[in-house]
Parts: structure tokens; C-alpha cells; sequence
């Protein structure tokens, strides 16, 4: 090894060190605990998943192959990216804000990718072989493939824009360089949600996911989920006392997630009218099961009361409290893994041909798919919530997440 | 590119219900025991007319081949192609069950295959045609309810049957244009 080699190495240490820190003012060592056991208990669940296989452990099924596992990585990567996008307000278009607090922002939405990524990893029957194949022989028609391109391609986006965050005496040209990548990353991860919601929107088959409301509800309620998580976790780190300096950037947050819930509603509003509206076969099966069938209960409670109403009546009343704003934000992210979990369920209820005898189809005695997560898919769920706490919250503990002043 | 057109004609009222060719489909194709796990099925139809007047039919089916196959658009890796004839089969090798085409398949012809460790399907038989033979529920057919042949060649059995009928598809709303026709009453 070369003089210079070796002093290039001492450089990178150092520097290494020195983004460590230990913020004893920021209360998150229950969470990483509790994180660890989560996603111990996910770590278990996956080892027992890859010894027994998804089809003895999992409770999808043939009428339903899609359930609470795609519900969840969508759950993590749709939110990064919709934090992606107000760090690409922040840096690209000067939204003072939301670049004040772009530090924490793009940590959030690299370590929530990662998260979401354990899902996705754990419901493909050949995650291995899907990284070979797809570059061997890539379908470039098939949405699952840009779905790959564009998430991969957003982490590594996030991964120099994390370079540039910390980056010790930053220069004019540094800044510049982190306004393009903000901006990539917000371009780039709205076409990533969108797609993904083409997923499930090119599927001719499922009348209720298919067409052009998913690919646009997912980048709207993922950038509400951007600032509700943003609201929770200054909350946290804060101990739910936000300091007067971040007072703006709350305040912005919270018009945006306002906003963000007041866009979903009118959502609703036309996707339900026009799946109910003269009974069109296949959407209003699964607008009925959501409204009065077997989601019943997931949707009124769930995404309705916790993801739509409570939050923005909070937000209404908060009357600028910070404290609201985590509040309704804590609300809204656990509503909104009901949402996620809602609509590819209930795309997927209306069975396909009718559950006759011999028909080989399992359905209830309304005619509707059966599908109820196992103690494996919870399992898993938990191993990327305990993913997300460990290492959002061991960034907030040892590595200075607020943003420096010249930024 | 091959001119030949692989299809199935099928004289549903002929079904007996004896589900032979489920059977033989599975014995032929080492399809795993598990009632998820079968490539073609005969369901029974709604009961018709009023006692003692009454009706009962069969709908035998299984992947109908589409020419438009939304099952393939959405495969990431290729793992499901449609050869020359149309017909529609799944390289196992690549497949990464991420369960797309199941849920893209109009018809619920795909299943998760414990022993390929990939999706599965009907393949017409594909291993037995060089040979000259029949997909197993053809052969075993008591009723001959299913004839299978070259839709492209105007002497085949199956072709001349088109002719001969009016057929019907499943789902034609979907667009998929099936390989599978069903010879109306």
C-alpha cells in the first residue's frame, strides 16, 4: 500500500468518526430496543419462512396471491419516496422548510427504503434469481421490471445525496451537485411510485386496481405519509417539544399533509362513486367488500377514521401545536398500512371465474376470495417495522441529523 | 416462424363430469396433491330450470392460450413466452414467483408449484406433442368433450369443428383472445 493510499484510508476513518456522535438529549434508546425485538422476532420468523417455505407459512393463496407483504413494502417505499419528494422541494426548489430539514429527510427515506426492501425480499419466492434473470432476460414491457430500475436507481440517488448531507465544509459547487440529486430523487422516485401503482394498474384482470387512480392516489398519500412521518419523528427526537427554529418547517409540513389528506378524499370520493355507480362487474365487489364485506372493519376504522378523519381534524385543530402535528402524524402512518393493505386485498377478492363445485375456486358465501394474514406474514411485518426503528432511530442517537445552518 | 396454431375445441354438453381429465392431467404432469394445485378443472354451472324440468352443465377449462397474453406483459424476466404454435409455457428456471401473472390471469389458471419451486400451468401437453400425441385430457377424454389440433390446418379435426360451429370464448371483454373454444348448444 502506497503513502498516499494509506492516507486517503486515515482520511475516510476520520472522517467516518467524525460524523459519529452520541445526542444524549435525544430519547430513543426504548425505540431501538424495541426495534431490536421486533425485527428479532421478523428474524426468526424469516429463518423459520426459508426452512418451511411461503407456501406452508403464508396465508395467500391462489384467489388472493398478493396480501399484507406487498401491503407492507408498499407501505415503506411509496413513503420514502413520497420524503424524497419534500427533499426535492427542499433542495431543487427552494423551499426553505423543508431544506432545513433535509438531513433528517433523506435519512428517513434511504433507511424506509431499506425497510421496505426486507418485504419485498421475503415475499418473492427467488429474490436471488430475480436480480440474475432480470438483467439476463428482462421483459421492458412488464411493470414489475421498472419497478426494480426505478427503486434501485432512487437508493442509489439517496446514497449521494446521504454523501452530500454530511459532507464535511461543503462548497458552491456541493450545494449545486445536491440541488440536481434532490431533484433526481423526486423525479425519479414519483415515477417509482407511480409505477409501482401500475403494477397494480395495469391488471385488466382486477377491475378495481386497474386503470389510473392507484399510480396517482400512491404519489399523493405517499407524500402526505412523507410529512406525517417527518412530524412524528421531529416529535420524537424532541421529545414532542419541537424547537421554535423548526416551527416553520412543521407548519409547512403540516399544510402539505392537509393537503395531501384533502387530495385523497376527493380520491375516494370518484373511485368509490364509479365503482358503485350501476354496479360495474369486478370494482364494485371490491368497493362493497371495503364498504360493508369482509374489510369492512379494516377500512371504516383503519383508513378511514385513522388515515383520513382523525388526522386532518386534528391538523384543523392543532392551532400551530407541534405536539398535534406528531400526534396526527402517528395517527395517519398507522391508518395508512391499513390503506395499503386494503386495496390490494380487495382488488383481488372478486374471484375470477365463479366458486361452483369443481370450479377449484375458494371463496366465501358471498362469493369473494378468502385471505387473512398468517402469524408468518405478521412476523415478517414486524421485521421490517423492527428494520425501520433500529436504524432510523440509531441514526437519530449517533449520528447528527440536524441540518447545519448553511445548508 | 411455424404456421401451425394449437387450440382446443371443446362440445361442453358431451361432459360427464367424470373428471378423468383432471386426473390424467395430473398424473401426467406430476401436478402436486392440494386443492390450490391443479391445471384444469370443470366447474359446474348454475342449475337450470325449475323442478322437474332441470338442467345441469359442465364448464371444462384450464389456461386458455391467450394471443394476447396478459400473463406474459407482465412477467419480468421472460419466464412466461409463448412459443411459435402459441402455445404459452413458463421457463421454470426463471421464473421468481413474484405471483404477477397469477394475479394479471383473467381465467385463475396458475398456481404456485411446490415441486417446479416456480408458477405452473397447463402447457397443452407441450413434452407430448413432438411425439405425435394428444394433451393427456384429450386422450383421456370417455366423451371426446376436448379435440385439440393445428387451428391453421383446414383437415384437422379441431379446425374443421370451427367450422362447423358457432363457438364462444371465455371473457372476450378481456381481449385476450383465447385458444380455447367453446361449440355453442
Amino acid at each position: 500500500m502506497s503513502a498516499h493510499d494509506t492516507e486517503t484510508k486515515q482520511g475516510m476513518v476520520s472522517a467516518i468518526k467524525s460524523l459519529i456522535t452520541f445526542n444524549k438529549d435525544i430519547p430513543v434508546m426504548p425505540l431501538i430496543i424495541i426495534g431490536l425485538v421486533l425485527a428479532g422476532i421478523g428474524a426468526v420468523t424469516a429463518v423459520v419462512v426459508l426452512v418451511k417455505g411461503h407456501e406452508a407459512m403464508y396465508a395467500v393463496n391462489r384467489e388472493v396471491p398478493w396480501g399484507m407483504l406487498i401491503g407492507t413494502y408498499a407501505y415503506f417505499v411509496i413513503t420514502s419516496t413520497g420524503l424524497a419528494f419534500i427533499g426535492g422541494l427542499g433542495h431543487a426548489f427552494g423551499f426553505e422548510n423543508f431544506a432545513k430539514i433535509g438531513r433528517r429527510i433523506v435519512v428517513l427515506a434511504t433507511l424506509v427504503l431499506l425497510a421496505g426492501f426486507t418485504q419485498i425480499l421475503m415475499e418473492l419466492g427467488h429474490p436471488v434469481r430475480m436480480i440474475i434473470w432480470m438483467m439476463l432476460s428482462p421483459n421492458f414491457a412488464a411493470p414489475i421490471l421498472w419497478m426494480g430500475v426505478f427503486y434501485s436507481i432512487e437508493l442509489v440517488i439517496l446514497a449521494l445525496e446521504l454523501y452530500y448531507a454530511f459532507k464535511a465544509h461543503p462548497t458552491e459547487k456541493d450545494h449545486k451537485t445536491a440541488a440536481m440529486l434532490g431533484f433526481a430523487a423526486m423525479v425519479v422516485g414519483t415515477l417509482a411510485t407511480s409505477n409501482l401503482g401500475f403494477v397494480f394498474g395495469s391488471l385488466t384482470a382486477r377491475p378495481w386496481l386497474y386503470g389510473v387512480h392507484f399510480p396517482l392516489f400512491l404519489v399523493v398519500s405517499g407524500i402526505t405519509a412523507g410529512a406525517a412521518l417527518l412530524m412524528l419523528v421531529h416529535n420524537i427526537a424532541y421529545k414532542f417539544s419541537i424547537p421554535e427554529e423548526y416551527k416553520p418547517s412543521m407548519d409547512a409540513l403540516a399544510k402539505l399533509m392537509g393537503g395531501g389528506i384533502g387530495i385523497m378524499m376527493l380520491m375516494y370520493l370518484w373511485k368509490f362513486l364509479t365503482s358503485i355507480f350501476t354496479q360495474p362487474i369486478g370494482s364494485y365487489e371490491s368497493a362493497m367488500a371495503l364498504i360493508a364485506g369482509p374489510l369492512a372493519a379494516n377500512f371504516w376504522i383503519g383508513e378511514m377514521l385513522l388515515a383520513v378523519i382523525i388526522p386532518l381534524v386534528i391538523l384543523l385543530t392543532a392551532k400551530g401545536s407541534t405536539k398535534k402535528y406528531g400526534i396526527a402524524g402517528l395517527i395517519f402512518m398507522i391508518g395508512l398500512y391499513f390503506t395499503r393493505v386494503n386495496y390490494i386485498v380487495a382488488g383481488q377478492m372478486p374471484v375470477m371465474r365463479k366458486a361452483t363445485d369443481g370450479s377449484g375456486v375458494h371463496a366465501d358465501l358471498s362469493g369473494l376470495g378468502i385471505y387473512s394474514p398468517s402469524i408468518a406474514e405478521w412476523g415478517i411485518f414486524l421485521l421490517g417495522i423492527g428494520v425501520a426503528m433500529v436504524l432510523y432511530f440509531s441514526a437519530e442517537k449517533f449520528l447528527d441529523l440536524k441540518t447545519p445552518e448553511h445548508h | 416462424m411455424s404456421q401451425k396454431k394449437y387450440g382446443i375445441v371443446l362440445d361442453a354438453k358431451n361432459c360427464l363430469n367424470c373428471k378423468a381429465c383432471t386426473v390424467a392431467c395430473k398424473f401426467e404432469n406430476g401436478v402436486e396433491v392440494g386443492d390450490e394445485q391443479y391445471r384444469i378443472w370443470v366447474a359446474e354451472k348454475d342449475l337450470k330450470g325449475t323442478y322437474p324440468n332441470l338442467r345441469l352443465d359442465f364448464e371444462p377449462s384450464q389456461c386458455q392460450h391467450c394471443e394476447n397474453t396478459p400473463c406474459a406483459s407482465v412477467c419480468p424476466t421472460s419466464a412466461t413466452y409463448k412459443t411459435d404454435e402459441g402455445v404459452v409455457l413458463i421457463d421454470y428456471k426463471k421464473c421468481i414467483i413474484c405471483k404477477a401473472c397469477m394475479t394479471a390471469c383473467p381465467y385463475d389458471a396458475r398456481f404456485v408449484s411446490e415441486v417446479h419451486h416456480a408458477i405452473e400451468k397447463c402447457t397443452f401437453c407441450y413434452h407430448r406433442l413432438p411425439e405425435g400425441r394428444e394433451p393427456a385430457c384429450v386422450e383421456t377424454c370417455p366423451t371426446k368433450v376436448r379435440v385439440f389440433g393445428d387451428l391453421n390446418d383446414p383437415n384437422s379435426k379441431a379446425a374443421k369443428l370451427l367450422a362447423k360451429h358457432d363457438t364462444y370464448q371465455l371473457k372476450p371483454e378481456k381481449n385476450t383472445r383465447p385458444r380455447l373454444f367453446y361449440i355453442i348448444k
